[in-house]
């Protein structure tokens, strides 16, 4: 007897999306997230292009219908460690941590967190933002559980004395869960690159040379700054550049890829600026506009003739600071020529890589990876599955994609899964 | 209907979406003083997982009987609120959704105040339809277990093949003698470069041998009728008229390369398009005898020139033929003039920069100066704006390739009206929501796939194949869908028997039939999807037509006229 | 909303025109703001009795979305709309209303943008028209004879009549069957006036004055009325019967 089960190991839209379509069709789920709250990165950006549609609104009902789904089983702050078996019957072994409150207790009040002494950076917002050691990463985090941050905690008690529900858990221990299952979904997408080792950017050591993830935060209406964009000494934006391909389309690091996303999601932020401060001038510093998708070369004809933005080829060879803190950006638009582009904040349009910790999954499942590092394909022309048989992989962990493409990417892959489950096709030519 | 009236009002923050315009604590203090008004909040997410518990809790503290959130629409975020009703034990049609957002905050940036006046409005619209909502269940109906794909290009093959092996019959149906779409008549692909016929073969093989596609070449379709789960397409198969019961639809009918009549002197011989290289170099032409330069034209009659969107696949289609000749002949020169280059992704940068150490050349011109091409004394020479020299540069070209874009086929139209599907402004099939149904259409049922969809490769069309095989599975597993409870039902006592609803109804769902008390119509359940035409049409206004009855519209409509409560 | 400004009542299909009012929304596209919206599944739903009730209970303007021709979810939903629409227009004018003041639409999902440019150009012109004045009897008459079979029968069948004829294989005209509507129509909303001015007990000779038509025209219609057994014989005047509305009749 195989299990009809499949274990999806991420909990972006593109894990989130196969596990939904598993279990409409009656399949059982496990969907396992690393994070405290499924949702991934669409969960950190304000808007997505090219419909400029509120990433959380509409996210965020998909992560309640993906919880509150019969036959799905969320667990958060878990990581698969092992796996045994082969297609049609593997055995996984879950570790989840500790979150230190009892679930089925906590009502997400967070009365622990009013009253908790600690302040530590809230990585979900791009360590913009300060949150206290019992804490959920963001406002529509589900489940809306609260957990606490052992690394940082004092033990002071006051959590403890103050929750109402009687909730918290200092002693929790981690713990090792089992799961059957006849198919596997890998889908744990992206980190964005950390470019302070890219010296010319001067990202870490010029006040406002930020990533474009950062940005995101700094727009989103319920991000740090409640969705203003302004610099470390508290001005307003008044002109801002991006730039693209940082750390990608390089050589140097061995990233000659493209990332697909970041010619788009810089256009969005370009234009949401323009929203929010009319006044602001904005460029784009690229050096092939990729506009590829359905609505996109439509999008760039608005942010140019609607909303100015200001497209720049050329990929700038060096960024000064100056004693305001402004910027100077050193491109060359022609052969024969250097400009100089004074801002007042960067933006870097960062490679994105893949999730760190994906070598180690990798040896767990057995899978091989690419020279990047994404999720190897037992063959071309056969988006959805791994080398190794009865473990699939959607997402940006595969190769760069979008969100609608994502999404595509999840179903195809819990087909595959369904092929396996309903179909009992253990045959591994496609 | 004698229950105390108990109405709880939700107003949504939506961060600063909506509050950033509407003065929501104001929006909130006046839905409190709205009659049958026992609980108003507002909440900075309504959507979040602690402004549904608040939805929760406020139902059983409040004991609500009725439920109104202001937020967003009703497209997204209906399903989810009615869910939160039903589990704190309300039926879950006894919730009314008033979009404050989408079209008020979001439509009336600039005028703060009118939108907070507004939203109120709608609030007491909203509360007015609220107090008139009736409980209402659901009914389910079987499906049958098998799926219809449109289209046997690799997107619709994947689509099948993978239904078949979840183990549901499908029928494959294909206009052309043979299943192939576009790769038939391709060369070599990128990224791989194998042969296309190759790569076709194993595919067709495992849909040919599989048990359970059932193949329906030179096929058309006739006609679509009945919804999800009890789908009839009408066929003619060579000639022959068939007809296939079916659960679940799929379009996977591509899409076919503009032809540039008019556009850079476009003849067919010496200006050619990407296609007709490809069945050249197919032909065994990859030689290109007699041929010295080859100049490639890319966004011929894309971006602005004709179509307005960029095609995705011609950049790299493009490089790869470049590619191709320079390899097969290196005397051969090869210029590839572009604006953008679309080497997105993984796998094609590099492809890219393969392209260009085997000697293609390229060189970018701005898309306000397409080039152009002069033709003279049998002679061609492409006249190239280069953007970084900032000068002309004039090519002499033996062979001048168009990379034009792919465009709808003219027949999908026709086939969209069938369906009753929509196509977007750039005619391509249009999808659910652009980003999160991106296989779906708005029809339960009904899904897509492949260049139907838009411009894409081989693997983003096989992909989406998969992905509409994954979603078009469900119904046929689950074995039965939900359907609306939101249908029409008639008053008998009220009914003539004039028979006027049946003759508007487009799916057969009301019938006259003979009762003891003469001709009387009678609505089936599963049948109907809800439209209300009857309601309008009945000459008796003997026809309810659930959660939009006449009472609630108007009482809707009236309050939105009337500020005070004189409405009766 | 407030004196003064104009208001607009919006009936729109979930499937195309609201769907495009959340796209003009999700776009940020500005449009003024008097219009309520109102969502029903299908423009087909809209019944003109109600369009009539919303002029009679005060809009400036009401404005109807669907589907474009031949992309209605519901297949025809907004065919029969644009023929009850048209009946709507009809018996406004009759009522002295500016049938301009109701407008039918066909808006795509995915005509966002399109959406807020009709709804800027509506509001312009009902500004230009002002604000709605009409007598309340007339609009009420308006009403019922939009809730009367007759009328209804019409709008629905007008396809039909125009396509396969009617039961004796006639096939109508375009221009016959503007005659016939014109002529029906201005039949009903006679005759349902008339039920209105019988609140109270009337002869035909007041009657006829009151709404200045021939007595024999009152007459006639009064004959009917008592055929369907809405009026009855109030009492015998000076050797003049009067008449008078039976109760619990009058629509809503
Ligand atoms: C700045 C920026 C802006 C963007 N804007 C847009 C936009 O506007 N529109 C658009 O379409 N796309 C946009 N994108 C791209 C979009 O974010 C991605 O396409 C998409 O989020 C990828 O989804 P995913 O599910 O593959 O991965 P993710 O969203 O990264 O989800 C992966 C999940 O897996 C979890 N995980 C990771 N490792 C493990 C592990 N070992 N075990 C368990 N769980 C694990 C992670 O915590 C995460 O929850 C943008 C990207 C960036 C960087
Ligand atoms: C010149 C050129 C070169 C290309 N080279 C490459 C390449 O090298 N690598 C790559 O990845 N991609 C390439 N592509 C893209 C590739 O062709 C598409 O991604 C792929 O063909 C899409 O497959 P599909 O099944 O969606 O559509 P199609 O291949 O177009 O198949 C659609 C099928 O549906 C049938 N059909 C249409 N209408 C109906 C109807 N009403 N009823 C029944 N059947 C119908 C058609 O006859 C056809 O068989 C190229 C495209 C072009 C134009
Ligand atoms: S999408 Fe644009 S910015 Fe991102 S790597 Fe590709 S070309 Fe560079
Ligand atoms: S893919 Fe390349 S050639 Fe085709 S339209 Fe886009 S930019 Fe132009």
């Amino acid at each position: 007897m195989k299990d009809r089960a499949v274990l999806v190991i991420g909990g972006g839209v593109a894990g989130m999306q196969a596990a939904f379509d598993l279990a409409e069709a009656g399949i059982k789920v496990c969907l396992v997230e690393r994070t405290l709250s499924i949702g991934g990165r669409m969960a950190q950006l304000d808007k997505t292009f090219p419909t400029n549609d509120c990433a959380i609104c509409i996210l965020a009902p998909k992560m309640m219908d993906c919880y509150r789904h019969e036959n799905i089983e969320v667990l958060t702050l878990s990581e698969v460690t092992a796996i045994e078996g082969e297609i049609g019957s593997f055995k996984v072994k879950i570790r989840r941590k500790p979150r230190f409150v009892d679930e089925a207790k906590c009502n997400g009040c967070g009365d622990c967190a009013r009253v908790c002494p600690m302040g530590i950076l809230n990585k979900f917002d791009m360590d913009l933002r300060v949150r206290s050691g019992a804490y959920i990463p963001f406002m529509q985090a589900v489940p809306l559980i609260y957990a606490l941050d052992r690394d940082k905690c004092m033990r002071c008690g006051l959590c403890e004395a103050v929750c109402g529900k009687d909730a918290i858990r200092y002693d929790q221990k981690p713990e090792i869960v089992e799961r059957n299952v006849s198919a596997i979904i890998v889908a744990i997408g992206f980190d964005p690159l950390d470019p302070s080792g890219l010296t010319e950017y001067g990202y870490g050591r010029y006040d406002n040379v930020i990533t474009a993830l950062e940005f995101e935060r700094l727009i989103c209406a319920a991000g740090p700054t409640g969705g203003h964009v302004i610099r470390k000494d508290g001005k307003e934006v008044k002109r801002i550049a991006w730039i693209q391909c940082v750390g990608a389309r390089d050589t140097r690091d061995n990233r000659p890829y493209c990332c697909s996303v970041c010619c788009m999601h810089a256009t969005k932020e370009a234009i949401l600026t323009k929203e929010h401060y009319p006044e602001a001038a904005t460029f784009v510093l690229y050096t092939d506009l990729r506009c590829f998708g359905k609505g996109f070369q439509e999008y760039v004809n608005r942010a140019e003739d609607d909303y100015e933005v200001k497209y720049i080829r050329g990929k700038p060879g060096e960024i000064r600071e100056k004693e305001n803190k402004n910027l100077e950006i050193f491109y060359s638009p022609s052969s024969d020529r250097v400009e100089k582009l004074e801002v007042d904040m960067v933006v870097l349009s960062t490679a994105l890589i893949p999730s760190e910790g994906v070598e180690a999954l990798a040896e767990i499942l057995g899978t091989e990876l690419d020279k990047y590092k994404f999720f190897k394909l037992k063959d071309s022309y056969n988006p959805t599955e791994t080398t190794r048989a009865g473990i699939f992989v959607a997402g940006y962990c595969q190769a760069p994609r979008d969100i609608p493409e994502c999404i595509a990417h999840g179903s195809a892959t819990a087909s595959r899964a369904m092929e396996v489950v309903l179909g009992g096709s253990y045959d591994r030519r496609a | 209907m004698t229950e105390e009236l108990r109405i709880g009002v939700f107003i949504c923050h939506c961060g600063i979406n909506i509050g950033g315009v509407v003065d929501v604590p104001a929006v909130v203090e006046y839905a409190s003083t709205l009659e049958n008004v026992v609980h108003a909040e507002r909440n900075l997410y309504t959507c979040s997982s602690d402004g549904l518990e608040s939805i929760k809790s406020a139902i059983n503290e409040y004991e609500l009987n009725r439920v109104v959130v202001a937020s967003c629409t009703p497209r997204t975020h209906e399903p989810l609120f009615r869910a939160t009703c039903e589990e704190a034990g309300l039926n879950r049609y006894l919730f009314e959704f008033v979009n404050i957002r989408d079209q008020c905050s979001w439509v009336h940036m600039h005028e703060l105040e009118k939108a907070t006046e507004k939203a109120k409005d709608l609030v007491r619209m909203g509360v007015a339809k609220a107090a008139l909502l009736e409980p209402l269940e659901e009914l389910t109906s079987e499906v049958t277990p098998s799926a219809v794909v449109i289209g046997a290009g690799i997107s619709g093959m994947t689509a099948a093949l993978s239904i078949a092996k979840n183990g549901f019959h499908v029928h494959l149906i294909e206009k052309k003698r043979e299943m192939g779409g576009m790769l038939r008549r391709l060369y070599k692909l990128y990224p791989t470069e194998e042969l296309a016929a190759e790569f076709l073969e194993q595919r067709i093989k495992a849909v040919e041998e599989h048990e359970r596609v059932e193949l329906h070449l030179s096929a058309s379709i006739k006609a679509v009728e009945g919804y999800v789960g009890k789908f009839k397409v009408i066929l003619d198969e060579n000639g022959a008229e068939k007809s296939i019961d079916t659960g679940v639809i799929i379009v996977a009918t591509g899409a076919k390369e503009f032809e540039p009549e008019g556009l850079y002197e476009y003849d067919g011989e010496k200006v050619i398009t990407q296609l007709q290289l490809e069945e050249k170099l197919k032909r065994g032409d990859s030689k290109l005898d007699g041929i010295e330069n080859v100049v490639m034209i890319q966004c011929a009659g894309a971006r602005g020139e004709v179509v307005g969107y960029c095609s995705k696949i011609c950049c790299m289609n493009a490089i790869k033929n470049a590619k191709l000749i320079k390899e097969a002949n290196p005397d051969i020169n090869v210029f590839i003039a572009h604006n953008e280059l679309q080497a997105y992704g993984e796998e094609y940068e590099l492809y890219y920069r393969d392209a260009k150490k085997a000697g293609v050349r390229f060189l970018r011109f701005p898309l306000e100066r397409r080039p152009k091409v002069i033709k003279s004394e049998g002679k061609l020479v492409v006249d190239v704006f280069h953007e970084r020299l900032q000068m002309n540069i004039p090519l002499e070209a033996d062979l001048v390739v168009l990379s034009v874009p792919l465009v709808q086929n003219p027949d999908a139209e026709k086939l969209s009206k069938m369906l009753k599907v929509p196509l977007g402004q750039d005619k391509f099939f249009f999808e659910a929501h652009v980003k999160l149904r991106p296989v779906d259409f708005a029809t339960d049922g009904i899904f897509l796939c492949g260049t139907a969809q838009g411009p894409k490769d081989i693997e983003e069309s096989i992909s989406q194949g998969y992905a509409a095989a994954s979603r078009a599975t469900i119904p046929l597993a689950k074995g039965y869908v939900s359907s609306e409870a939101i249908i029409s039902s008639v008053d008998e006592a009220i009914c003539v028997g004039c028979g006027i609803c049946e003759s508007v109804c487009p799916y057969g769902a009301v019938e006259v039939v003979e009762t003891e008390e003469g001709r009387r119509a009678k609505v089936t359940g599963v049948k109907c999807k809800g439209c209300g035409t009857c309601g309008s049409s009945c000459i008796k206004r003997a026809i309810k037509m659930h959660h939009f009855t006449d009472e609630q519209l108007i009482a809707q409509e009236r309050t939105a006229l009337v500020t005070e409560e004189v409405v009766s | 909303m407030k004196e003064g400004e104009v208001k607009i009542i919006g009936f729109l299909c979930n499937w195309c025109c609201y769907a495009g009012a959340d796209l003009a929304g999700v776009s940020r596209f500005q449009y003024p703001p008097n219009i309520r919206i109102i969502r029903v599944m299908c423009s087909g739903r809209v019944d003109p009795v109600i369009i009539l009730d919303t002029f009679l209970w005060g809009a400036d303007g009401v404005f109807i979305g669907g589907c474009h021709p031949g992309d209605c979810h519901y297949m025809q939903g907004n065919y029969y709309a644009e023929k009850k629409i048209e009946m709507a227009k009809r018996l406004l004018k009759e009522a002295g209303v500016e049938p301009e003041r109701l407008r039918l639409e066909w808006v795509s999902a995915s005509e966002g943008e399109r959406f807020a440019g009709v709804m800027r150009e509506f509001t312009e012109e009902i500004k230009e028209l002002g604000k709605i004045k009409f007598e309340k009897d007339e609009m009420e008459a308006a009403c019922i004879a939009a809730a009367d079979y007759r009328l209804r029968i019409l709008a629905t069948k007008e396809k039909e009549l125009l396509e396969e004829g009617n039961k004796y294989g006639e096939v109508f005209t375009r221009h016959e069957m503007n005659r016939l509507l014109d002529d029906m129509v201005r039949e009903e909303y006679e005759a349902k006036k008339i039920l209105l001015k019988l609140k109270k007990p009337k002869s035909v000779k007041e009657i006829a004055a009151e709404l200045n038509l021939k007595p024999n025209v009152v007459f006639r219609h009064i004959m009917d009325l008592r055929r369907y057994e809405l009026i009855e014989v109030h009492e015998i005047r000076d050797n003049t019967p009067t008449y008078v509305a039976k109760v619990e009749e009058g629509g809503e």
